[in-house]
């Protein structure tokens, strides 16, 4: 153990012995404890929070997109089918038929615009209306539900014999499904034949989307398309799709931690006092130091350690006790939801290795940025005085 | 080969009040391997002459130079060093660090010159055992008594086996038998290490044991071929 360790441990250690030192080092300790679990339980909720988000995302957004970078249509629809079924880890591929209309009930009543798209619904009897699935948001406004029908009315025109009349589909509604948290799919999910004649697609698609496996690693699945693909097409992974969304929840995350970060500035001012205070104490012993052939540079490191301890004991015990209560609350479901209102049933904690480690190095590094004052200050004193004044 | 060599040393406190000037162009000179008494009475700064030489505090005008090395031309992290491998300080106070045993106190000067740990203990151990305190090497330094603490912040001393030995009135607050005691264990070191003392003292029984004596007023500082009266 280097000489300065040593004499900081023991300083710091027999500081029970001096009751006013012993406390503020105490106040110190707990008070950055106190800082790093609120910051990492508030990281944890938000986490909690946000990967449900980020799920969601992943679940309801395609994973691979393509689409022309200029015009509606794929210039070359089958080419890109064929290069997204064959990517490895390719789930499924399926071309985006998407367009917007207004959504009414059966009466024709309570006229809402929506935005619909083709989607996975159940074979429909040739006889009955084609099937449907909305939202349960559109549901309320339309006061429809399961079984009943909607009428579609497309922006497009068609011919008739009284003139230009707008294309209309009646729908029956197969399901209505629950709409997850900022959510930005489509309103109104029906088969890719109705929306090819609400959109008037008959042939092609405007887009081609693809499911993955393993969607984390969807950047080297879009690198290998853009390969594949060469110029004329736009290809964009579900995170560029939701990028305004993941801004947000960055945005938040950034903004929570530094305000309550401040909690840890905070409990650094009191180690700014307790090391300043075992400067003035000390004061007779770095003069004996110092005449016994220790460096300014060295009586510095001695009370940079101490800080560094006390930093690393505060954090170490935030640490414990913040990811020890997230874990906890999410294992044991402490804090619960009314689930009639939420889509969750308990608040959820996600305790991520990565922010619990900055959120350490964050807290260490102010606790030794605090103590750079009072050590540079015992580094100054001059050692004559400081026994000439001591006797 | 001169130890000390001090040339026009002035120095002036300045501080709240007044400012005091304690000497001013003091010259003082001492070969190696002496035993020197420095007497005076209280203020005229015995103890801040031992402070310039052994280079923790800074004359404001001339120069020191100590087995030829000139103190005020070396950077701070030489002087440091240098002060480590060649002045030992003995302060009237002990001033042993209350938070460590008599050996760890003894192992400081190793430690700071970088000394492993282990082997600097045994070092300080051994010390310890000259200085006949071999039984109280665990003993926190306020566990002795008053001659101990001082026994040990001689061995603490002479860790790096100095040529220069520094002592600031090491008996002054002693009894007279433990005053003797220490006196008779600083001298048999002296001789045993080869190496150059100065002592600071008020007692002229001891100051006539040492090989030389130097008498210090408001003048200066100037050699003495006998003891003044005991007044």
């Amino acid at each position: 153990m280097r000489f300065e360790t040593f004499v900081a441990l023991r300083y710091l250690a027999a500081s029970r012995s001096r009751a006013h030192v012993a406390l503020i080092a105490a106040i110190s300790i707990v008070g950055l404890a106190v800082g790093v679990a609120a910051l990492v339980v508030s990281l944890a909720l938000l986490s909690g929070f946000q990967d449900r988000i980020r799920q969601q995302m992943m679940d309801r957004s395609a994973h691979l997109r393509v689409s022309p970078a200029r015009g509606a249509l794929l210039p070359d629809a089958e080419r890109v089918a064929r290069v997204l079924r064959g990517l490895p880890g390719a789930v499924e591929a399926s071309p985006a038929i998407e367009g917007r209309a207004w959504a009414s009930d059966e009466a024709g009543a309570a006229l809402v615009p929506v935005r619909y798209r083709n989607g996975p619904l159940p074979a429909a009897d040739a006889a009955a209306e084609p099937p449907a699935r909305i939202a349960g948001t559109l549901a309320a406004r339309l006061r429809t539900g399961s079984g009943d029908r909607v009428r579609l009315t497309s922006s497009r025109f068609r011919l008739s014999p009284i003139g230009p009349i707008p294309v209309t589909v009646l729908l029956k509604v197969e399901d209505v499904r629950r709409t997850g948290v900022l959510e930005k799919a489509a309103e109104i999910e029906v088969s890719e034949e109705t929306a090819r004649l609400l959109s008037g697609t008959t042939v092609g698609a405007g887009a081609y989307e693809a499911r993955l496996k393993a969607p984390l690693e969807v950047d080297a699945s879009a690198r290998a398309v853009r390969a594949a693909l060469g110029p004329g097409y736009r290809i964009q992974t579900w995170r560029e799709l939701n990028a305004p969304l993941a801004f947000a929840l960055l945005l938040e995350k950034v903004v929570i931690f530094v305000t309550v970060a401040l909690v840890i500035v905070v409990a650094a001012l009191n180690i700014v006092s307790n090391i300043a205070l075992t400067v003035v104490e000390k004061r007779r012993d770095l003069g004996v130091l110092t005449a016994l052939g220790a460096t300014p540079g060295a009586l510095q490191r001695v009370y940079l350690t101490l800080g560094g301890v006390i930093g690393a004991l505060g954090t170490a015990a935030g640490v414990l006790v913040g990811a020890g209560l997230s874990v906890a609350a999410d294992r044991f479901r402490l804090v619960p939801l009314p689930s009639d209102v939420y889509l969750l049933t308990h608040v959820p904690f996600a305790v991520h290795p990565g922010e619990v480690a900055f959120v350490a190095a964050f807290a260490l590094v102010t606790a030794l940025a605090a103590a750079v004052l009072p050590a540079r200050a015992a580094a100054r004193l001059a050692p004559g005085e400081a026994i000439r004044l001591s006797r | 080969m001169l130890a000390v060599r001090a040339e026009n040393l002035s120095k002036t406190y300045t501080g709240e009040g007044a400012p005091v000037t304690v000497f001013s162009n003091l010259t003082f000179e001492l070969p190696s391997g002496a035993f020197a008494a420095v007497m005076g009475p209280s203020g005229v700064g015995k103890s801040t002459l031992l402070h310039l030489i052994g280079g923790i505090d800074r004359p404001d005008s001339g120069r020191v130079e100590v087995f030829g090395r000139a103190l005020e031309e070396m950077p701070p992290r030489e002087r440091a060093r240098f002060r480590n491998e060649r002045i030992g300080f003995v302060f009237q106070f002990h001033h042993l660090l209350p938070e460590f045993t008599a050996e760890e106190n003894v192992a400081f000067p190793e430690r700071i010159a970088g000394v492993p740990a282990r082997e600097a203990l045994r070092s300080a151990a051994q010390l310890l055992e000259r200085v006949g305190l071999g039984d109280r090497r665990a003993h926190g330094a306020r566990a002795l008594s008053g001659g101990e603490q001082q026994r040990v912040a001689l061995a603490r001393a002479l860790a790096r086996n100095p040529g220069l030995l520094l002592a600031d009135e090491p008996t002054g607050n002693l009894d007279a038998a433990a005053s003797a005691a220490v006196f008779d264990l600083l001298r048999e070191l002296h001789a045993e290490r080869g190496m150059t003392t100065i002592l600071v003292t008020h007692n002229p029984d001891l100051a006539k044991r040492c090989d030389r004596l130097f008498l210090m007023s408001r003048e200066g500082i100037s050699p003495s071929p006998g003891l003044p009266e005991r007044g």
